[in-house]
């Protein structure tokens, strides 16, 4: 078997545009570059085509009404969309339930929620990324106006029982908006939401994390779920986001959509990867962590931190071999601090900088995955042999290192 | 759904539906004065028109005549025979008639349930288009008579549209928004249906709650619906309250369970709302949320307070 020349393993950052994907969209950059609203008929034939994108993804998202689809730039703006919307719309309720896990499209619309005057719940988890439902319950206040609680996580992959949670929001007080940010979950998850999860008002996902490109999102909005729009100034998405449709991402994302329904049936295929990777890098190098080890996580995803060594410098030496992954350490993401999911996992301080993240898609082969098994106990035992912490000699953690 | 009708509404229904004598139901051939309101569309529609004995001044024609042709639910059709028993023989000029509004067919049905007042508001508008109909065939010009039109058809009316579901424009829902003291979007849907197909108008800016809050003021917090258990005068205080509860699950609740080798944890109350989760061999069986159901809700219910729910978690 000839090694593969690069191996994308970071699925969760981006997504490959599937060849399909782009057929798609090709027809609205060339001859079909109408605008939907206009009167003459080969506008209209693109109005059809945003029509049929919205069934679409309507279908996908269990069979919800077409009309409580809301086409948007990206995750990030259907999230800020949910939040300060529904706030605008209720303004009667100041608090706010949300994980200390989020992806920062949540969280820090959750910190401006409370430098406006908003009381903000930020749920911990476990070591392994679990959120306690009775924690959850406790916080759920007279005044509580939304919760907003990721579907899944985007570094560790861990599932969360969003429809549960969503349904006893909706027996503790029906008033509760009930959001989630399904952005990781999307095309590797099913997502019911007239079934498992239709007490969820409010779902937010994105294109380019299932095969579509970058630029194109959408807001699953409930009927009669209260949110005031905020971007204005025109009548398209029922004038509940306004400017003119990007049609071909719109397409885009609706041809994912389709496709990610054929590569749900491949998932079982990518999950038996994943754990063969995991339990191959569990056996082959020492003080590994698994993040979110038997709990419920997303097919595609692998997250480890080893000790005593520092992830930026894993990545940048399995860059060396073609593997791209990704890392939460601080020093990848120019904060000087590492990630805030792997702080509130409490993950050991010696292993915090040493997270790195695997992320395949219904593209990984078997022989990618073999390969980076092979590589990367190379790589940490490299830098461990580097490493201050590390007693090269017995292979073992050093009992003093530097403070 | 079984709507709580009044006894008076149902009959009127039933009289209406099986054309007993002194029932309205019909179409006059070239009426004095026609008047519709609604769509398909819409779920409801009703085609009013009514005949009068011309007198020389036309301000002294009498409506002696009234019929209509309804599509709609069984209090759209009530509401239309009631419309027309108002009106017919009573000696109304039709600008007298006009004085009819959609309380006085409310009242006439002996009340209607808050989900479908916009039956009467229905025909109203229809008697009033009906009116102005009369008016251009008859030369009567309505505004010299000191006649302020108020339903749909009245000019004022022409403007943004707010509900695109029905149509109804912002002038049109300022103003029966004070007219009905509609106070609550849910109020607007019940009476004007504005908001009750899509919901995109209700939080849109301009949109229902804007109008709500620019007539009333934005007013106080509503009100949420997890209130703390309310204390009334010889009732619990809710330390006894949640006493009671633990007591009952620990000595009725728990052993029942715990005989199936499960057992139970209570995670939370709020007001009557008390959150518990299964533990043990329940957990993993297929009947545990209905177990809880059952056992539990219940158990609480009789020994505790009728008013307690139980949330699985």
């Amino acid at each position: 078997m000839s090694e593969p020349t690069s191996i994308y393993a970071d699925n969760n950052a981006t997504t490959a545009v599937a060849p399909e994907v782009a057929a798609a969209m090709q027809p609205f950059l060339g001859p079909e570059f109408y605008n939907p609203s206009s009167m003459y008929e080969p506008a209209q034939g693109v109005a059809e085509a945003v029509g049929r994108a919205r069934q679409t993804v309507a279908d996908f998202l269990g069979g919800v009404t077409p009309r409580e689809v809301v086409f948007t730039s990206c995750a990030t703006e259907s999230n800020n969309m949910a939040i300060f919307g529904v706030a605008a719309a209720v303004p009667a309720r100041k608090h706010i339930v949300t994980s200390a896990v989020e992806h920062p499209a949540v969280l820090e619309v959750c910190k401006e929620m409370q430098r406006r005057g908003y009381e903000v719940t930020y749920l911990g988890v476990d070591r392994h990324g679990r959120l306690s439902t009775a924690d959850y319950v406790r916080a759920l206040r007279p005044d509580t106006l939304l919760v907003s609680l990721m579907h899944a996580n985007n570094e560790t992959g861990v599932v969360w029982p969003v429809g549960d949670w969503a349904r006893i929001a909706k027996e503790t007080d029906p008033g509760i908006v009930f959001h989630t940010d399904a952005t990781q979950s999307a095309g590797k998850l099913s997502l019911d939401l007239t079934g498992e999860l239709k007490h969820v008002d409010l779902l937010s996902f994105s294109g380019h994390k299932m095969h579509a490109p970058k630029g194109v999102g959408a807001l699953f909005m409930r009927r009669g779920t209260p949110l005031r729009p905020y971007m204005l100034g025109g009548h398209q998405e029922e004038s509940r986001r306004g400017g003119t449709e990007n049609v071909p991402y719109i397409a885009a994302l609706a041809r994912a959509c389709e496709l990610a329904r054929e590569h749900e049936a491949d998932m079982p295929r990518i999950a038996k990867l994943r754990d063969w990777l995991q339990e191959e890098l569990s056996r082959r190098i020492t003080h590994l962590e698994v993040n979110g080890l038997g709990v419920e996580r997303t097919p595609n995803t692998l997250h480890v931190s080893c000790h005593f060594i520092e992830g930026e410098a894993m990545l940048y030496d399995l860059n060396r071999y073609g593997i791209y992954a990704s890392t939460g350490s601080a020093c990848s993401s120019g904060s000087l601090e590492p990630s805030h999911v792997l702080q509130a996992l409490g993950v050991p301080f010696t292993a915090l900088h040493g997270s790195i993240r695997f992320s395949f898609s219904a593209y990984t082969t078997e022989a990618e995955v073999r390969r980076i098994a092979e590589v990367f106990p190379e790589v940490v035992a490299n830098l461990r042999k580097m490493s201050p912490y590390w007693d090269q000699k017995n292979n073992l953690p050093r009992e003093t290192g530097p403070a | 759904m079984a709507w709580q009708y009044s006894d008076k509404t149902k009959q009127i229904f039933m009289d209406a539906v099986q054309g007993k004598p002194g029932t309205h139901l019909g179409e006059i051939e070239n009426p004095d004065g026609e008047g519709q309101h609604g769509s398909i569309v819409c779920g409801d529609a009703i085609k009013f028109t009514f005949r009068v004995e011309r007198n020389e001044d036309p301000l002294k024609d009498v409506i002696v005549e009234a019929k209509y042709l309804t599509f709609g639910c069984t209090s759209a059709i009530a509401a239309s025979e009631a419309l027309c028993t108002l009106i017919e023989g009573r000696g109304l000029t039709p600008i007298e008639a006009l004085k009819i509004t959609n309380q006085d067919i409310v009242d006439f049905l002996e009340g209607l349930p808050q989900q479908k007042v916009h039956c009467s508001v229905m025909g109203a508008e229809a008697l009033e288009g009906a009116v102005v109909d009369w008016a251009q065939k008859r030369g009567v010009d309505l505004a010299a008579q000191g006649v302020r039109l108020t339903g749909a058809g009245a000019d004022e009316d022409e403007g943004r549209v707010v509900c695109k579901c029905y149509g109804i424009t912002e002038p049109y829902l300022r103003r029966k928004v004070k007219e009905l003291n509609l106070r609550t979007i849910e109020d607007i849907v019940s009476a004007l249906k504005a908001g009750g197909m899509c919901g995109a108008c209700r939080y849109a800016p301009g949109g229902l709650q804007d109008i709500l809050n620019e007539t009333w003021g934005a007013g106080e917090p509503a009100p949420t619906t997890v209130a703390a258990a309310p204390v009334a005068e010889g009732e619990m205080s809710p330390f006894q309250l949640y006493r009671k509860i633990e007591q009952v699950i620990d000595e009725t609740v728990r052993p029942v369970l715990q005989s199936d080798g499960g057992d139970i944890e209570l995670v939370d109350i709020k007001g009557w709302k008390v959150y518990c989760s299964l533990k043990g061999a329940c957990a993993s069986c297929m009947g545990a949320a209905r177990t809880l159901q059952l056992i539990v809700e219940r158990s609480l219910k009789d020994q505790v307070d009728e008013r307690i729910q139980v949330v699985p978690i």
